[in-house]
């Protein structure tokens, strides 16, 4: 799949591109509005990436232009102009979503598989896991094709965010702040992330081996494949 | 007590002296101008009969007799003139005793010895006292009279005037410290008067806000500008320790210190965002155009915190009947004054400790929230600066919340919801928020 990174603040855009390349994207870098609009004419992207402050333009033009243009190439909006009224503008000009700055890389990449998964249907709509599938259309875990295992919803949310990032070990920290978001406290060392964790763990074991679902030594946890 | 009013008791009472005053005096004056006329009128009687004997000769008025008397009918004033022989000539005006035909009268005599053809006379000139009285008390009360009729005018007359000078001070206080409103965006036009001081005070009232307002205009775009511009770095940041993490094969302990670096990345992270927030607010940039269920908002809130009250085994009473609706507000910034209270409430509680959520609500009267823990409470000598920016109750292993209440003060402002904290040490805490009432009062109450 790939992305065109949009950005002209150099040292984001390398640490996306690296990020992104081991999740097996394949990135272009543009840092101008330009560049950008060069990349798109020589090749097919499926994502643009899209840094609204360019030197030589404004990414709103840009993504007009995107849209107009590459009506396929979907685009995420990432901006240091948080404010209600650029994100409003940002996605009524057609931009699949929109994050704003600074953000997590980790949250990047689980946004762009939303809108994948948005836009190509949802047949990628399950995983496979040791003995059970996620389903996530329907929001269960599925042992052995026959019995559903409820999860709550934040449990689902944590352990389908460890799961997109799999072999990844993913902090507490970054947990919390993905599943409540600007409201995650700043008490990380507490350990309500642990409790869901352990009830996901209960529940699951219940049925088989959850050995995949891995304590990160001091760090937080990771789904190990 | 107000200017106006002072002045008014001033004039009042210090007039009401001078009327006492003067009715105390008055019969001492009336009595003695009384009697100086009398007196005057005696001299004048003395130098006619003077004038007769000098030009008629002493028989004018003796006619051969030793002696002469004469008064009036009612014996209110006599003449006398006699012999004096050679005792010691007298010139005085005395109240003495005389006998009329047989009535004793006090008169108010004046003695006078002269002599005629070298013989010695003494003259006699006698009005009775109760004469010279008679017109002392009808005086007295036409002075008195008089006196209070002009009292009266010119209070009146100070109190208009008074009350004309002193508008302009009234406008001053009205449109410059009541209703301005921090931080004095508006100014209102300079006040009509032609008293200099006034115009001094208007003038430097309207400086100082000026000043006021260009130290916060700097103040917030500064904040803003900072803000911004460390957003930047801090992304790259973030995105370096992040890559950084995934790194396969990472010992522990480097492991560990990536986590320590990300944690107080984020830290700044939400200072600067919580920076951001303020600055976003005094700049106006919420619609306070939402109308919602307090109760409703303060659910929602609790659902995000549950987690964090079930951790710390709290007690959690929401005592809101849900009938209220406000108006006139924003609902995310309510949602975070909400959020950023009851965080509180829950983190400084105490394990098993309880979280109370109850309203005050009487028709007519700004509605109240109130907000209460039963946690470690606040020392009365830090009450006054918990809503200063980075003011740190006291260092404790939490670390961040700098500006929670901040935001809250901040966010209070923004919609005129005024804030009260009780709290006792060791007990508990108490936040109330008085929201205010839907229809803005048009007028401030009214002054002077």
């Amino acid at each position: 799949m790939k992305v065109l990174i949009v950005e002209d603040e150099r040292s984001i855009a390398y640490e996306m591109e690296a990020f992104l390349k081991k999740a097996f994207y394949l990135c272009d870098l543009a840092h101008t509005a330009k560049q950008a609009l060069e990349k798109m004419e020589e090749n097919q992207y499926s994502f643009i990436l899209l840094d609204l402050g360019l030197p030589d333009k404004d990414g709103l033009l840009l993504l007009q232009e995107a849209r107009k243009n590459y009506p396929d190439a979907s685009c995420i909006i990432l901006s240091a102009r948080g404010q209600l009224e650029d994100r409003i503008r940002g996605l009524n000009l057609g931009a699949d979503d929109y994050l704003p700055k600074p953000f997590s890389l980790l949250e990047l990449q689980s946004r762009m598989q939303a809108v994948i998964r948005r836009k190509f249907g949802l047949q990628e709509s399950s995983v496979v896991i040791g003995d059970f599938r996620v389903d996530l259309n329907k929001r269960l875990v599925i042992y052995n094709e026959e019995t559903e295992i409820e999860l709550s919803k934040k449990e689902f949310d944590l352990l389908n965010y460890l799961l997109l990032h799999k072999n990844r070990p993913i902090t507490r920290m970054q947990l919390s702040e993905h599943i409540w978001g600007s409201f995650s406290d700043d008490d990380y060392d507490s350990n309500y992330i642990d409790v869901h964790i352990k009830n996901i763990r209960k529940k699951l074991s219940a049925w088989s081996s959850v050995e995949w679902l891995q304590t990160v030594r001091s760090v937080g946890y990771k789904v190990k494949i | 007590m107000k200017l106006f009013t002072k002045l008014t008791l001033f004039i009042t009472l210090s007039k009401l002296a001078i009327v006492i005053l003067f009715v105390w005096l008055l019969p001492v004056l009336v009595n003695r101008i009384a009697y100086q006329y009398n007196d005057y009128y005696l001299k004048e009687q003395k130098r006619k009969v003077l004038n007769v004997v000098g030009k008629s000769g002493i028989d004018a008025y003796l006619q051969g007799e030793p002696s002469y008397g004469s008064y009036t009918m009612l014996k209110e004033e006599y003449i006398s003139l006699e012999p004096a022989g050679k005792t010691v000539p007298v010139d005085t005006i005395a109240t003495l005793r005389r006998v009329v035909e047989g009535d004793t009268l006090t008169y108010r005599v004046l003695s006078h010895t002269f002599s005629h053809h070298n013989r010695n006379y003494i003259l006699e000139v006698g009005k009775t006292t109760a004469t010279i009285d008679e017109y002392n008390q009808p005086l007295q009360r036409m002075a008195l009279y008089v006196l209070i009729a002009l009292m009266v005018s010119t209070i009146v007359i100070d109190l208009v005037y008074t009350r004309l000078l002193l508008r302009p001070l009234a406008t001053i206080i009205r449109n410059r410290l009541l209703n301005a409103r921090f931080p004095f965006r508006e100014t209102s036009p300079p006040i009509k008067t032609s008293t200099t001081d006034f115009r001094y005070l208007d003038d430097s009232l309207t400086e100082l806000m000026g000043k006021v307002r260009d130290a916060f205009e700097k103040e917030r775009e500064f904040t803003s500008n900072a803000s911004h511009e460390l957003m930047t770095p801090i992304s790259i940041l973030q995105s370096k320790t992040e890559n950084l993490m995934i790194e396969e094969e990472l010992p522990e302990a480097i492991q560990k210190k990536i986590l320590d670096m990300m944690k107080t990345l984020n830290r700044l992270k939400k200072i600067v965002h919580s920076l951001l927030l303020i600055s976003r607010i005094e700049n106006n940039q919420f619609p306070r155009s939402d109308s919602f269920n307090i109760k409703e908002l303060v659910q929602e809130v609790t659902d995000e915190l549950e987690h964090r009250l079930q951790e710390q085994q709290l007690a959690f009473h929401l005592q809101l009947s849900g009938k209220v609706v406000l108006t006139g507000l924003n609902h995310d910034l309510i949602f975070q004054l909400v959020y950023n209270l009851l965080n509180n409430a829950i983190r400084y509680n105490k394990p098993g400790g309880q979280v109370i959520i109850r309203e005050n609500y009487t028709p007519g009267k700004p509605y109240q929230l109130i907000i209460g823990d039963t946690g470690i409470g606040i020392p009365a000598h830090e009450i006054g600066t918990i809503f200063q920016r980075f003011k740190k109750v006291e260092k404790n292993e939490n670390e961040g919340y700098g500006l929670g209440l901040s935001i809250v003060h901040t966010i209070a402002t923004y919609h005129d919801i005024a804030i009260e904290v009780s709290s006792q040490p060791g007990a508990g805490t108490e936040f109330t928020l008085s929201f205010p009432l839907p229809a803005p009062a048009s007028g401030y109450k009214r002054f002077i």
